[in-house]
């Protein structure tokens, strides 16, 4: 077979050409579209792929979600690089809106942190009065050489949530010897290495309910069990969260209008109820705390029944998947 | 009538190593001239000189006549119309037919022109079945042939051949020898610089003999003068083979 | 979704494909001829510059990510075109690891070219620029062999395309990061077949890059 080379020019211009074209489409934001960043733990629960749709579809608009780390949420948000923020570091909420920002922290709903740790719970966190009792056996127990602390070590909600225990006890986080280990690791890999450790030292680690229940969803951790939950008394271990729209002064070019009518819909009566509905592993993760809020007596959307599709067979999706895709590709072309 | 190639007091330099020194030789149109001598005596450094490969470090070089300074672009010019065959000529990784057509290529003839001359060359060559074949699956003597078609495809005036028919068989080199004079044939000024290991060719080829030795030329003489009746002590020596190397 | 569906499959695959061919394409058209520039013509410093080539193979791509995102943010540079968070951004990012990997390559394979060939064609009369291309024709294995390393390395990545593209749900997530985010949320089967099906694509490339590559040039 001979290659023309005039032939093979052409069609690389053309290629990139058309590449070009496709790129300059999917690049323009449009006034529809409202970028919002979260946390990965928020993200990964599921919680948005159940409630945005119902946004989306009132207020005729797209939500971009990008789902990162806490601290890479509010440099984001920093840098004017998204429209609204929905994160849970009420310390660094603060400070960002101070420092102008944001507008304001409004609050939207929170879950629980957890303390995880193996059945047999030699630290005996189980029967603490408090978060910070509980703490304070696994302190004690750490330096005794009987257990050990994984800790997510990378300034996330939750790793700032722990520091502000050991703080309560006086005790400095960055002091403590090899019982305590720093990980970086996102929450549901370090549950996942809470697991695999245990086997070897009995160990401990502060989490999110929702994580957890996902990991205990997927078997992923049969070892593990919550020794230590808040509803027992103490509101220590409130995982808040918060919607922040971004400060249109000093970020002129973001979708104000669009950010607000998000904001407001999250601690509205509809968004709230919305919110309290989301089941998943048969719980409630979410419960939501607007200011003002009381939950709505009219039953709402029943749990999800969206998100895993392992039941289903995979070769069936990809074939309905495709007719699905084919529809798209013509609605799609049709705007042109 | 002037030389078409002229070397005057021609010296290049690699570093610490003299390859031609003092070099002074005249090619007259339609001669054949041909170059001996020892191995190392810079006789392929003389004629990448001719063709322009590699500047001077001293004297200078006449083409028709014309200075050529080494990156001018006479200089480009003066080497397309030189066809030179190298001691090691390859192939490229096309066919035969696209490596004869190659040298006509670059000098932007067009299609229909090559075409012609191209199948006019494989015919002569013998290899018109195997034009689409990769050059590469030639046979030794196949190659040599080819790489001199292509050097004179484009019907050059000077033709500078470096030991082009080494290691063939006495079959092989008869058919270079024979393509060698067809060549000549197609024009009355066509001059030839050809360097050889082969005493008995330059006997047969050239009309004139230079030796070379340590980079120097020694003696230039026509044929017969040089072969039988030398001026110099190391040329006698050198054709009765008994200089020691 | 949180768990890629069926339909999310195919988009992702279409958009990593997208992605990392433009990457490629750009970065080759870029690095094929610096990498001929640099390996054919002589130049003071030309051992430096081969060195930092080779040594850019090593580039984090996250590193890659973040140039970009230093540049393209809202309050960078050129935030104003809002790039950012699209597939453009990607693209731009791995062009970078591209371009390195190809124009290395490249060195190496017309380096690597007879040298008599550069000589016989200079011999043949043949121009500087006609000579480098002649020699790149020559080379034409290990030219489409950096393409296909370049390509190689973006289909793969996941550091860059995660930071600037920002894994959005049918907009920048290709199957690198939704195999990231399978992961994450503990779908470890999920995240197994996504990597199966990126390796499928990169074998149906590598395919038609192959059959290129043994073509008879003319």
């Amino acid at each position: 077979m001979k290659l023309n080379w005039t032939v093979a020019v052409a069609i690389i211009v053309v290629v990139a050409l058309i590449g070009g074209a496709v790129g300059y489409v999917l690049c323009t934001k449009e006034d529809k579209v409202l970028r919002l960043a979260t946390t990965t733990s928020t993200y990964d629960s599921g919680l948005l792929d159940y409630i945005l749709p119902e946004f989306e579809e009132e207020f005729d608009c797209e939500i971009d979600v990008i789902a990162v780390g806490s601290g890479a949420a509010m440099t984001h948000g920093k840098n004017g690089d998204v429209d609204v923020l929905l994160v849970h570091s009420p310390a660094a909420e603060t400070a960002f809106v101070n420092d102008g920002y944001g507008e304001a922290r409004n609050l939207v709903m929170h879950n629980n942190f957890i303390v995880v740790g193996s059945v047999a719970d030699v630290a005996d966190t189980n029967h603490s009065a408090n978060a910070t009792t509980a703490f304070e056996k696994i302190y004690d127990n750490g330096t005794a050489g009987n257990v050990q602390f994984l800790s997510r070590g990378d300034k996330s909600g939750t790793h700032a949530m722990e520091l502000s225990i050991w703080k309560n006890l006086g005790l400095n986080a960055s002091l403590f010897s090899d019982w305590y280990v720093g990980t970086g690791l996102g929450m549901g890999d370090l549950l996942d290495m809470c697991e695999e450790e245990d086997a070897t030292t009995p160990s401990y680690t502060l989490s999110d309910d929702a994580t957890y229940y996902q990991r205990l969803s997927e078997d992923l951790i049969p070892h593990l069990e919550i020794v230590y939950n808040y509803q027992k008394t103490d509101g220590l271990l409130k995982n808040q969260y918060s919607c922040i729209v971004l400060n249109e002064t000093r970020f002129p070019h973001i979708n104000h209008t669009l950010a607000t009518e998000f904001k407001n819909w999250m601690v509205s009566q509809e968004g709230q109820d919305l919110i309290a509905s989301f089941e998943k592993y048969g719980q409630q993760l979410f419960y939501p705390n607007a200011v003002g809020y009381t939950p709505s007596t009219t039953s709402l959307k029943s749990s999800t029944s969206a998100v895993h599709s392992e039941g289903q067979s995979n070769v069936d999706a990809v074939i309905s998947a495709a007719v699905e895709l084919k529809v798209k590709v013509h609605i799609w072309c049709d705007r042109w | 009538m002037k030389p078409t190639i002229e070397l005057r007091g021609v010296t290049r330099r690699y570093k610490d190593v003299v390859a031609v020194r003092d070099a002074s030789l005249t090619a007259m149109p339609g001669e054949i001239l041909g170059i001996v001598g020892p191995s190392g005596a810079g006789k392929s450094t003389l004629l990448r000189l001719v063709d322009l490969l590699e500047p001077p470090n001293e004297g200078e070089l006449f083409i028709e006549g014309e200075a050529m300074e080494f990156s001018s672009p006479k200089a480009a010019g003066a080497r397309r119309r030189i066809g030179m065959v190298l001691q090691r000529p390859v192939a490229l990784n096309r066919s035969v037919r696209n490596n004869l057509a190659y040298s006509l290529r670059i000098r932007g003839a067009d299609e229909e022109e090559i075409l012609g001359k191209v199948d006019q060359e494989l015919k002569r060559l013998g290899l018109a079945e195997r034009s689409l074949k990769n050059a590469k699956t030639l046979s030794g003597g196949e190659m040599q042939r080819l790489c001199f078609a292509r050097a004179t495809i484009f019907d050059p005036d000077i033709l500078l051949l470096d030991e082009f028919a080494a290691n063939l068989d006495p079959s092989n080199v008869s058919l270079l020898e024979n393509q060698l004079k067809s060549f000549i044939s197609t024009g009355s000024n066509k001059t030839v610089m050809i360097v050889t290991h082969n005493l008995f060719q330059a006997r047969r080829l050239c009309d004139k003999v230079a030796l070379m030795w340590d980079g120097r030329v020694i003696e230039v003489a026509d044929k017969d003068k040089f072969f039988q009746n030398p001026d110099d002590q190391r040329t006698a020596e050198f054709v009765k083979g008994e200089v020691v190397y | 979704m949180v768990t890629t569906t069926g339909l999310e499959l195919i988009e992702v695959t279409l958009l990593s494909l997208y992605v990392s061919g433009m990457a490629t394409i750009l970065g080759s058209a870029i690095g094929i001829p610096l990498g001929a520039l640099i390996g054919l013509k002589e130049f003071g410093g030309k051992g430096a510059v081969k060195t930092i080539t080779y040594t850019l193979y090593g580039f984090p791509p996250v590193l890659s990510g973040l140039f970009v995102y230093y540049i393209f943010s809202r309050t960078g540079p050129l935030g104003d075109f809002g790039i950012l968070f699209t597939p453009t951004a990607m693209i731009i990012a791995e062009t970078f690891l591209v371009i390195p990997l190809v124009a290395g390559i490249t060195i190496t394979s017309v380096v690597e070219v007879d040298k008599n060939i550069k000589e016989t064609v200079r011999a043949m009369g043949a121009s500087s620029k006609q000579t480098i291309l002649t020699v790149m024709r020559e080379a034409w294995v290990g030219l489409v062999m950096a393409c296909m390393v370049g390509f190689g390395r973006v289909i793969a990545e996941v550091g860059a395309a995660y930071l600037v593209g920002g894994n959005i749900d049918g907009k920048t997530r290709v199957l690198t990061t939704a195999i990231m985010l399978e992961t994450r949320t503990g779908n470890f089967e999920w995240a197994m077949a996504l990597g199966a099906v990126l390796l499928s694509v990169a074998l149906c490339v590598f395919l038609f890059l192959r059959l290129i590559q043994e073509r008879e040039m003319l």
